[in-house]
């Protein structure tokens, strides 16, 4: 039973990760209807800037606001320079556009910081003795710190979407975007907005994972395909759905490796399983609008 | 200089190298309904678009003592000019009470009297607040698209073809609603119609749009009565 809560835990906080990256994907597919291929990689670049900080003797908060500041210039720059001018010529081109830009970031990162890992420091506690007992399962901090994050990055994006006139926008703009213009919103503005927030929480999902998982240039790569399928899972367009899917992905990903044995070198196939599965029975998502509409 | 709400001179508009409008000259006065009839792809939409700045043209655009010949639709809408789009062009997967709220994106400050007022005119979006308004039948989505429209307090409201899609029953009750929206309001309507016998009863004055010229005007009733406009689009005998 110790076992169990323990794994579950390990789940909860690996899901976290894959639920915030699933959030910034779904940010963006809801408004520019893309899946953006370099969501991970821009994470990663800002956690090689974040432990540069932190080297410089910033301390380690300071350091991730910087590294989602920086997330969300970058991904804003990306909207702006790659996505749209591409977009309005052969939207089917953009998805070719972004994995060049993975490309490209991925390069950058291994130029300006190498090919050896670097360590980030942790915001939570990360001692042998930083843990706490639940029963006899030992829980570490910074797994509860993680979810924690999680919880405030869902809370803080609820009240946007729901109690401000600009999240109001960024719901109309990913619903029309001509009605939108027609009335008022600045399109374009709100756009590179989104773009900017997904880039901010993909860099913090990056800062969080990266204390445990060891930062080097392939930090994201992974977690960018549990992340996907999560997003499927939940709904391409569903923030909540990102969520839960994220969690249900982490949670399945612990069992596995804890109770399947057969199966904990295989993660990929059966993730695959899932996509499928989840593509042919509900194509919508857990959480997904399917669109049915009176005329 | 005039008195004119809305003055257009020489207003041409296409989409790329495609002129569509050709030096139209039409004008609304404070308080007036003008409609613009024409038939399908006679460039009643991009007459719309062209004033409510949703596409490139190019003309004089004169509006309550504003040149918005260039303006954006932003711009526009702070001037005091809302468009109800064809095809209502609502938020679907947004509540009605969304919808409203994001027509009066341009307002600053309290908007809930507004609300309020809206839902007084049209109980039926009142009942239907906290619904999707993808859920809601073609004639109270109209009403949402008029109400949401209403809701940056226009002066002129610029309505594309509202009868379109809709049993002519309600298009004929939608067509009151917009007369006493102008009654009590003051304000000025330019709408565009296929649909002549209600529209022309509706207004005070008319154009005749064909292939991006104005070929005919006068009031409502001259053209009711005018043998070109009954032919073409009051099904002949008339």
């Amino acid at each position: 039973m110790s076992l169990f809560i323990q794994r579950m835990f390990d789940g909860l906080a690996e899901g976290s990760i894959y639920a915030l990256l699933a959030l910034a994907l779904v940010v963006i597919f809801r408004s520019t209807g893309q899946l953006n291929f370099a969501q991970g990689e821009i994470g990663t670049l800002c956690a090689f800037f974040a432990s540069t900080f932190t080297l410089s003797g910033l301390p380690v908060w300071v350091a991730i606001l910087l590294a989602m500041a920086i997330g969300f210039l970058i991904a804003a720059f990306v909207e702006r320079v790659v996505v749209r001018p591409i977009e309005d010529r052969n939207p089917g081109a953009v998805i070719v556009a972004l994995i060049g830009v993975f490309l490209a970031v991925n390069q950058l990162s291994a130029m300006f910081w190498g090919v050896d890992a670097r360590s980030l420091p942790s915001l939570f506690p990360t001692n042998a003795d930083s843990f706490f007992r639940i029963g006899d399962a030992a829980i570490r901090w910074e797994r509860v710190g993680i979810i924690g994050v999680l919880a405030v990055v869902v809370v803080l994006l609820f009240l946007l979407f729901n109690r401000t006139k600009i999240g109001l926008a960024m719901r109309a703009v990913a619903n029309n975007q001509e009605s939108s213009n027609l009335v008022g919103i600045r399109v374009g503005n709100i756009l590179i907005l989104g773009w900017g927030l997904a880039g901010a929480i993909g860099a913090l999902a990056a800062v969080m994972l990266a204390p445990s998982a060891g930062l080097t240039g392939t930090l994201m790569l992974g977690p960018f395909l549990y992340a996907s399928v999560a997003a499927v899972l939940g709904g391409l367009d569903s923030p909540v759905g990102a969520v839960v899917g994220g969690l249900l992905i982490g949670l399945l990903k612990a069992f596995l490796i804890g109770y399947v044995d057969f199966l904990s070198d295989m993660l990929f196939p059966v993730m695959l399983v899932v996509l499928l599965s989840v593509l042919l029975f509900r194509p919508a998502g857990l959480f997904g609008t399917e669109k049915v509409e009176r005329v | 200089m005039s008195e004119n709400l809305l003055e257009v001179r020489g207003l041409s508009a296409g989409y790329g190298q495609i002129e569509v409008l050709h030096s139209l000259d039409f004008h609304v006065a404070d308080g007036e309904i003008v409609v613009i009839l024409g038939a399908n792809g006679a460039g009643k939409t991009t007459t719309m678009r062209s004033v409510s700045g949703m596409i490139q043209r190019s003309g004089d655009v004169l509006f309550d003592g504003n040149r918005i010949g260039s303006a954006r639709p932003d711009a526009v809408l702070r001037v005091g000019i809302s468009q109800v789009p064809q095809g209502r062009g609502t938020f679907t997967d947004l509540t009605v009470e969304d919808n409203l709220r994001a027509g009066a994106y341009s307002v600053k400050g309290s908007i809930a009297a507004d609300i309020d007022r809206w839902y007084d005119v049209f109980p039926r979006l009142a009942e239907r607040r906290d619904q999707r308004a993808g859920s809601l039948s073609g004639g109270e989505q109209q009403m949402l698209a008029i109400a949401r429209a209403m809701m940056n307090r226009p002066k002129l409201l610029l309505c594309d073809e509202p009868s379109l899609g809709l049993a002519p029953i309600i298009t004929q009750n939608l067509f009151k609603i917009l007369g006493e929206l102008r009654d009590e309001m003051g304000m000025a309507l330019l709408v565009v119609e296929q649909n002549a016998g209600l529209s022309l009863q509706l207004c005070d004055r008319a154009y005749v749009l064909e292939t991006g010229h104005i070929v005919a005007s006068g009031t409502g009733d001259e053209l009711l009565n005018d043998d070109t406009v009954k032919q073409a689009y009051l099904g002949g005998a008339g």
